[in-house]
């Protein structure tokens, strides 16, 4: 039961970093979580084809809450192809755990669920 | 029974001797899914060891003795509830039988139902779908301390055809006054169903003297296996209803340019059925009756005014629960600082199982509590005062340690 290793980030939960609105954001979206009823929001700012801020805006449980934290800072640098590339692995080396419970596997990947839905919507224009 | 021994009850009950996480389990999610007795367990193992062929068709010895359990445990179903078996209509759960209403009620464009701000989304979903036909779906509002507004009943629309109400909320175990409302309903020629999925494990129910028209429950939730639940049918209303799901053993008579349907309750009960999951429930049944309902309403109180009590020294909690006119034994209650979800892991890696979420019932705590979430725990009769000390010992840690 790897997800224990969430709990060692409380104090981060409590003040996590990437939290926030941007001023000035190329794609927004907004995502549930129909077992807790947690909503996301998530604003990313692109540059040279490369995403260059990313945050985060809702609350939620510990896992969502310190995966998409951690996950807006990973995705910094990235093009949005490498993004949509990226799967439940990538977000476990984020985070730094080897493995977690089937009932919460849809609480670590909401944010990066979210980032790739933002990045979808917009790129269709 | 005349005392509650429940150290002798636990007995029965082989999963409450395991560890979690090294801890002795404390189940507290009984408003999920209850606990089986060995009663149960064992008994269904003798259904296919000594009783198991499709009842209602075949002729031979085996067949006889499987119908001759269905038959017995829709006896036992119609007696727990003070019914006749033609009104026992056998579904999956109440979540089956709360659609099959909503299908077999002929409802004309424009009339309405009035479900209420209370309800588990099965209440809620049925009727929603059916305003694709027209139909008008009117939410009964309650009070701060959760009680229904009682006065909507007395001057409802005069289309209202149907008023539906839990009997207990799963999220905050406010009891509603049921009979009360199936009276006012019928007062202004409106039908009346109950769903009685969180009460009927927990308190005595009488359809004649609550004088529902329908009433629904499932189960699992009272010590019976997964699959199998009950609808009530009054047997005045059943001659109204069209059918649900059609095919074998509904009917009397199959011609190809006529068909005559079978009568209640077999015109619900379309193809083999459950006989297996109805043979559980009655042994379930038998089991609550050994112990008498009276006696487990009053030591659930026990156990809840405990609760209640030990929980005054947690700090940094929110409880929702025990604050209407009546109350079953759920205890609903959130962290200020820590999300639902944590609260449940966490009690979990102490062996302790509650649930949180929106305990599909999203209306009520969104609009109403104006949360994204709760966290609920919900007793049964085998549960104990150490148990709850347990639970409120594992919070009062979990809020030292993360609040
Ligand atoms: C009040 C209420 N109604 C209906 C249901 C649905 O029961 P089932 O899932 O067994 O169909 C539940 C169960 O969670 C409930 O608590």
């Amino acid at each position: 039961m790897d997800e224990e290793k969430y709990y060692e980030f409380v104090d981060l939960y409590k003040n996590p970093d990437h939290k926030g609105k941007l001023k000035d954001f190329d794609f927004k979206t907004e995502e549930y979580s129909s077992s807790c009823g947690d909503v996301f929001t998530v604003y990313l700012k692109l540059e040279n084809g490369k995403i260059k801020d990313a945050t985060f805006e809702g609350n939620g449980c510990i896992i969502s809450t310190i995966s998409i934290s951690k996950t807006c800072g990973d995705i910094i640098g990235k093009t949005p192809k490498e993004i949509q590339k990226m799967g439940l692995g990538e977000v476990k080396k984020i985070v730094g755990v080897d493995e977690i419970s089937l009932s919460r596997i849809k609480c670590a990947t909401i944010g990066l669920d979210t980032i790739k839905k933002a990045l979808r919507n917009d790129s269709s224009e | 029974m005349v005392s509650f021994d429940v150290q002798r009850i636990r007995e029965d009950f082989p999963i409450l001797k395991s560890k979690v996480n090294g801890y002795p389990l404390v189940f507290l999610d009984n408003g999920a899914t209850s606990q089986k007795p060995r009663q149960v367990i064992d008994g269904i193992k003798y259904f296919y060891e000594n009783i198991n062929a499709n009842p209602m068709r075949s002729i031979h010895h085996l067949a006889e003795k499987a119908t001759e359990a269905y038959v017995e445990a829709r006896e036992k179903a119609a007696k727990f509830i003070n019914a006749s078996p033609e009104e026992i209509v056998f579904v999956k759960n109440t979540t089956e039988a709360i659609n099959l209403v909503s299908f077999a009620l002929p409802f004309k464009h424009g009339e309405r139902v009035a479900t209420t701000y209370l309800e588990h989304h099965s209440n809620i979903l049925p009727w929603l779908k059916l305003k694709e036909n027209g139909l008008n779906v009117d939410f009964v509002d309650i009070d701060e301390n959760f009680d229904l507004d009682i006065d909507y009943y007395k001057e409802m629309p005069a289309e209202t055809k149907l008023v539906t109400v839990a009997h207990e909320s799963n999220v905050t175990g406010t009891v509603n006054d049921v009979k009360k409302i199936c009276s006012l309903a019928h007062s202004s020629d409106t039908l009346c169903l109950v769903d009685a999925a969180q009460s009927a494990p927990h308190i005595k129910i009488d359809v004649k003297d609550m004088g529902a028209d329908f009433l629904a429950f499932s189960g699992h939730k009272m010590l019976g296996p997964l699959g199998i639940g009950v609808l009530y049918i009054n047997k005045n209303v059943a001659p109204k209803l069209r059918t649900f799901m059609t095919g074998g053993e509904m009917i009397k008579s199959v011609k190809i340019n006529k068909v005559e349907y079978a009568d209640m309750p077999s015109f619900f009960e379309a193809g083999t059925q459950n006989v297996e999951g109805a043979y559980g429930l009655g042994l379930a049944i038998d089991y609550l009756n050994n112990i008498g309902l009276n006696n487990i309403e009053s030591y659930e109180k026990g156990l809840m005014a405990h609760l209640y009590q030990a929980s005054k020294t947690i700090n940094g909690i929110d409880v929702y629960s025990g604050r209407s006119k009546k109350n079953g034994a759920i205890f609903a209650f959130n962290s200020k600082t820590l999300h639902p979800h944590d609260i449940a892991y966490l009690l979990d890696k102490k062996g302790i199982a509650i649930r949180s979420g929106f305990h599909c019932a999203q209306p009520f705590i969104e609009d109403k509590l104006h949360l994204e979430g709760a966290a609920r725990a919900s007793m049964y009769f085998y549960n104990t005062k150490e148990e709850m000390d347990s639970f409120v010992n594992g919070l009062k840690e979990i809020q030292v340690e993360y609040g």
